[in-house]
């Protein structure tokens, strides 16, 4: 009886409902997409009394023969390809050894998490006294227990060991994101299929690649496309362990708030949208071509 | 036969040891920092800096716990209110607003739907970070620099996509008989969502409310570019001038870090049997 009204007045009610969402986003992502387009044309300074001043294309020119940002590019892409396999592959792993039956599994999920939802700066409070050069536990344990190195690698002031450090930070605190992730998917795969397959003769490594890949694969393609795109742009962790590891989100954050350039900065922003449009677009053709829409 | 049973058994004990100590290796990998954390707030300053590292304290100590709560040695509790209040409001209006936009996705049937709901997910994947020259400039041109609001208003947006899809996907489990049904007994449409959908849906909406409080209280980015008055300073900011002070005391950073982490990490154990992991759920951005 009612029912006839209800589908004219949908359009109205949805506009209304999703009013408040859609504006905040309009204002707070839309416009400044567009608003960091203007701006990068400009020669512009964080000082609000000086004008900006146009000068077309200069920014991006600069950007795109500047050293230092090529090498920022470089360095980002190793760091998001060593901490999305690392992540993915651990997170993946623990799964598999969750996805069985044992006393305290819940709880010692719940502990595996805490990495994960605590907030960087007391993570980083952690890891910094860890492997503080002259009394961390981490130096002292690999140098004078194990003799692994001759001399304690310092840590946060050596670019090769301070990407290290900061990849294996990363790994170790977002791998329970894969985990959550896998675990969840694996307890849906029927245990007659790895039966079956066991009948067959399979070997361990064959039954996951014929049972449990394939199962898990829509998961896998979003832990890797979203851990890839969050650690392309990580700025926090990496800012907060150490200044010796100029990726990306380091280098805009910079050039706008240390050196005040807040044109060379949104001509940056404007690139990285760029990249991570076409990374977008390329995971949908394969996602669709792989036939799990 | 028995032999080869014998071995079996064997074999299972064999298979259980090395279970466990793999649950136990990955244990101590994920909670040594924070095991470190509560040791090292718990030494006193001297036994923090020893060249031969100890795991337990040789004298146990509550003095850090006792000076981060001292207003007058640190501002802790003016920064822990700030990150409580601004993380509460992100969350409370998150909330709401994603109930709403949720309800309609899930729903009703509108003109351009599908776009709306497949541009939330792009924003989704969007980093806050791309954005911080734009948002300081409308920040500064609304007068909301060195505000909490600043702070609320941007964070709320971060929070939005995720929370609107993670809701949607609880709202499109329940039948559509049910609405149709309280129709026929003359709710309207706000009524439904207040009466049906919310008590429905009440463990998907703790776990928006989480996730948007993790992500609020986490929140460093922001916090650094739009606060600039040690007043107004939210937990992470405030902590990390710890580091610019000459003589930071290990102990007192340790218990700050512990009662920082806290809440977040209660919260998560508490509603952790509603995290079902999947697309969005729990994901962190940044």
């Amino acid at each position: 009886m009612k029912r006839k009204p209800k589908k004219k007045n949908d359009n109205k009610l949805a506009a209304l409902l999703l009013f408040p969402s859609i504006f905040l986003i309009l204002l707070l992502v839309a416009y400044p997409m567009v608003s960091n387009l203007q701006i990068s044309f400009f020669e512009q300074s964080i000082n609000p009394n000086l004008d900006p001043t146009f000068i077309g294309f200069e920014n991006y020119k600069e950007i795109l023969t500047d050293g230092v940002f090529l090498r920022s590019l470089g360095i980002t892409f190793l760091y998001t390809f060593l901490t999305v396999v690392g992540s993915t592959v651990v997170g993946l792993a623990v799964a598999i050894l969750f996805n069985r039956p044992f006393k305290f599994r819940k709880i010692s999920r719940s502990l595996i998490i805490a990495s994960y939802v605590a907030p960087s700066i007391s993570l980083v409070f952690a890891w910094k006294y860890m492997f503080n050069n002259n009394y961390g536990i981490i130096n002292y344990v690999t140098v004078d227990v194990l003799h692994l190195f001759d001399q304690a690698p310092l840590w946060f002031d050596r670019p090769g060991s301070s990407f290290v450090l900061v990849v294996i930070f990363a790994i170790w605190r977002y791998f329970p994101y894969a985990f959550i992730s896998f675990l969840a998917i694996l307890q849906t795969i029927d245990n007659t299929l790895y039966e079956a397959a066991e009948i067959d003769g399979a070997s361990a490594w064959e039954k996951f690649k014929v049972v449990t890949l394939p199962a898990i694969m829509p998961v896998l393609i979003i832990v890797v496309t979203l851990r890839a795109i969050w650690m392309f742009y990580m700025f926090e962790d990496v800012y907060l362990l150490t200044n010796q590891v100029n990726t990306l989100g380091i280098y805009l954050y910079e050039t706008a708030f240390a050196f005040n350039d807040l044109g060379k900065a949104a001509s940056i922003s404007v690139i990285l949208f760029i990249i991570l449009f076409a990374v977008i677009i390329l995971m949908r053709k394969r996602v669709n071509a792989d036939g799990n829409g | 036969m028995l032999m080869a049973m014998a071995s079996s058994r064997k074999d299972k004990r064999t298979r259980k040891i090395f279970f466990y100590l793999g649950l136990a290796i990955v244990l101590i990998v994920s909670l040594f920092p924070f095991f470190i954390m509560l040791m090292t707030s718990l030494k006193n300053s001297a036994e923090a800096i020893a060249q031969v590292p100890t795991l337990l304290p040789k004298q146990w100590t509550l003095e850090h716990y006792v000076d981060i709560f001292n207003p007058v040695l640190f501002p802790y509790i003016t920064y822990f209110n700030n990150s409580l209040i601004v993380s509460l409001m992100v969350a409370a209006i998150s909330v709401l607003f994603s109930i709403f936009g949720a309800y309609a996705l899930s729903k009703l049937k509108f003109f351009g739907r599908s776009t709306i709901n497949s541009s939330f997910y792009i924003v989704y994947m969007f980093s806050g970070l791309l954005l911080v020259v734009p948002l300081f400039k409308i920040i500064s041109s609304l007068n909301l620099y060195d505000t909490r609001t600043a702070l609320v208003i941007t964070l709320i947006v971060q929070t939005l996509p995720a929370a609107i899809y993670m809701l949607k996907s609880y709202f499109d489990t329940i039948p559509d008989d049910l609405e149709e049904a309280a129709m026929m007994d003359g709710l309207n449409r706000i009524q439904i969502i207040f009466y049906i959908i919310i008590p429905l849906s009440i463990s998907g909406i703790i776990s928006v409310f989480v996730y948007a409080f993790m992500i609020a209280w986490n929140d460093f980015l922001f916090a650094s570019i739009f606060l600039s008055s040690s007043e107004n300073f939210t937990l992470p900011i405030g902590l990390n001038t710890l580091f610019s002070t000459p003589d930071y005391v290990w102990g007192r950073m340790m218990a700050a870090s512990i009662v920082t982490a806290l809440p977040v990490v209660i919260m998560y154990g508490i509603t952790e049997r509603y995290i079902k992991g999947g697309a969005t759920e729990g994901g962190v951005k940044g």
